[in-house]
Formats: C-alpha cells, sequence, structure tokens
C-alpha cells in the first residue's frame, strides 16, 4: 500500500481512466446538461503524464505538477460556505434501540 | 413530540402513516403476503450491495460513526399517495414506500436519496424541524446528487430540457420536497431555496463530484475506497 509512501496521490492508470471518461460523449453531455458547458480534460491527462514521470524517475517537476492540480480539485470541492454546521461526533441517538409503540422523546 | 400535535405542521408525518401504527404485525405472514414488504425488503438488499451510489454513501456514513444496519435503520411501510420515501430524523430510521416503488432503479434512486439525508443527519448538525434553510440544503443535495434529475428521469416526466436543465430539475425537486412535509407558502419556499442554492448545490459530499452516471458513482466510490492513500500524498 502506498499510505504516506511519498507517492502519487491516485495510482497513474487512475488518471488515464478520468481522462477517457472526461472526454466521453456520454460525459460531455452530462457536462452540458448541468452545467451549460463543455467540461475540461486537458488537466486529466497532465497529471497522467506528470504521475508516469514521478515514478519512473521521481522528477520533483512532476511530483509538484501533479500535487498543484490534486489540491486545486480538493479546493474546488470546498469552495462554498456550509449552511450548517459539522459535528464532531455522530449523532448520540443514531444506534439507540427502536422503541416500538412508544412515542419517541423530543 | 406531543407538542406537535397542537402545531399545523405535522412535518409531513402524515405521509407515513405506519410511522405510529402498523396495519399488520411486523414480521406477520399478513405483513408478507398482503403487502409488498417482501418486496420491498429484497429490492433494498439489492440496492445496497450493488448501487454504487448506496455503497459509497454506506462507506461515507460508516467512517462518520453511523454505521447503516438494514434491520434498525431502514423500514419498508405502506405510505400515503405517491410519496416514496423519507428520513425519520427522530428515529433515525429510512423510510421506504413499499406501495409505490416497484421497480429495483426507482428503489436505487430513494434509497440513495434518503441516504443523503441521512449522511447530512450524521456529519452536521442539521436542524430538521425549524431550520428551513437546513431542511431546503439536504434537498438540493438529495436532488442534485441522486440520479433525480439524471437527463433520462427527467424524459420519463415529459421535462424536456437540455442546457444545465439539470439545476433547473434540481431546484424544482426540492421546492416540492419541501413543500410536501412541510406548511410554507411556495414563494416562502423559493426565496430560501435561492437563497442556499449556490452553496448546496456545490456541496458533493461524499461524492467528490455530482455522479451524472453508474460511471460517475463507480469513480467516486474508487476514489473514496483509495482516500486514506490520496490525501497522505497531496
Amino acid at each position: 500500500r502506498h499510505v504516506g509512501s511519498g507517492g502519487p496521490p491516485r495510482v497513474c492508470d487512475d488518471y488515464w481512466s478520468e481522462f477517457r471518461h472526461c472526454r466521453s460523449v456520454r460525459n460531455r453531455f452530462h457536462h452540458f446538461y448541468t452545467f451549460g458547458t463543455s467540461p475540461s480534460c486537458q488537466q486529466w491527462k497532465e497529471d497522467f503524464n506528470s504521475c508516469r514521470a514521478w515514478e519512473k524517475s521521481r522528477s520533483p517537476e512532476a511530483k509538484e505538477s501533479l500535487q498543484k492540480s490534486e489540491r486545486g480539485r480538493v479546493a474546488e470541492q470546498r469552495n462554498f460556505t456550509p449552511v450548517w454546521e459539522l459535528r464532531q461526533h455522530p449523532p448520540r441517538d443514531w444506534h439507540l434501540p427502536l422503541d416500538h409503540g412508544n412515542p419517541p422523546d423530543s | 413530540m406531543d407538542q406537535s400535535k397542537q402545531r399545523e405542521d405535522d412535518y409531513g408525518y402524515g405521509l407515513f402513516p405506519q410511522r405510529n401504527a402498523t396495519k399488520y404485525k411486523k414480521g406477520s405472514i399478513a405483513e408478507s403476503l398482503l403487502t409488498f414488504n417482501h418486496k420491498c425488503q429484497v429490492m433494498l438488499q439489492f440496492a445496497m450491495e450493488t448501487s454504487p451510489y448506496a455503497k459509497l454513501l454506506l462507506g461515507a456514513m460508516k467512517s462518520s460513526g453511523c454505521a447503516v444496519f438494514k434491520e434498525r435503520h431502514f423500514s419498508c411501510e405502506d405510505c400515503d399517495g405517491t410519496v416514496s420515501g423519507g428520513f425519520d430524523a427522530t428515529t433515525s430510521q429510512i423510510v421506504l414506500c413499499q406501495n409505490n416503488i416497484h421497480q429495483q432503479s426507482h428503489m436505487n434512486r430513494v434509497v440513495t436519496h434518503e441516504l443523503i439525508h441521512a449522511f447530512d443527519h450524521c456529519r452536521a448538525h442539521v436542524d430538521w424541524f425549524n431550520n428551513f434553510r437546513h431542511l431546503a440544503c439536504s434537498e438540493i443535495r438529495a436532488a442534485n446528487l441522486s440520479g433525480d434529475c439524471s437527463f433520462s428521469n427527467e424524459l420519463s416526466r415529459f421535462n424536456f430540457g437540455l442546457k444545465q436543465h439539470h439545476q433547473e430539475c434540481v431546484r424544482s425537486r426540492a421546492l416540492r420536497s419541501i413543500l410536501a412535509v412541510r406548511k410554507v407558502s411556495r414563494e416562502e419556499a423559493e426565496k430560501v431555496v435561492d437563497e442556499v442554492f449556490d452553496s448546496c448545490f456545490s456541496d458533493h459530499a461524499p461524492f467528490g463530484r455530482i455522479p451524472h452516471s453508474k460511471k460517475d458513482a463507480k469513480f467516486a466510490h474508487r476514489d473514496f475506497e483509495n482516500r486514506d492513500r490520496y490525501y497522505a500524498n497531496l
């Protein structure tokens, strides 16, 4: 396993499959249906190339480029102000047994 | 919950008449033969085992400390009207309307939709009963991420639209869901949906993307399974 090994964040083939999926007719249709624009897929291909370069030659430029790209993706997914406050612990009553026949306490 | 009997708003509980009293004793032969209960259970099991949407949500809930147990957290019941399912925050249960879900694909979608509510309940302080913004947000997310608004589903509802139609669909389905469970005017509901739309449409947790198709959901599930390695190597 690669956890914390200093290797790429994903298996290199995953970048390639994302690239191909991004460019597929179906995905382009879905993207247009959702966003009204064409998807941009080039970054996946660049990431694939960086990933392979990182694996083969431990190239610092490739590592830097790939990490920058992935951090960008993470940031994009966090780019909104949440409507609610996140919990520190799950709800206390999630696992409590059901009380059939008795009205739940409020 | 005694107070709710005095309020006008029943919080949608009227749609699920079996929440407090079942017509046939649970587990009885009458229940199996005279209701769609068994079919619902079978379809639910299949959804949990094979739908990448459901598997991802179940995995995400487990890692958030809300492991889902079929017997405890799901309930197949007869419901009113055309409602397909609901999430009951007071009992931490997902209700599936056995009399209104007849196809596996529909079951998959309902399970996904309700698991998104359950996931939100698990990871955030969602005030389902008093905060409209919270309710609207979870409904926007559920419509956005469950495949409710896929092109083919919309087509089957005779809603034709292409460019960015997905967003219109999400808006209108969120609105519908809110109006079904709360006594509030359409204008007020629209206003709340507008207020929170941009934020909640952008919140793709736990998928990391909007899963337009099963393939998207599979990729998202793959990413979820590999998340430890991913975050360790950023």
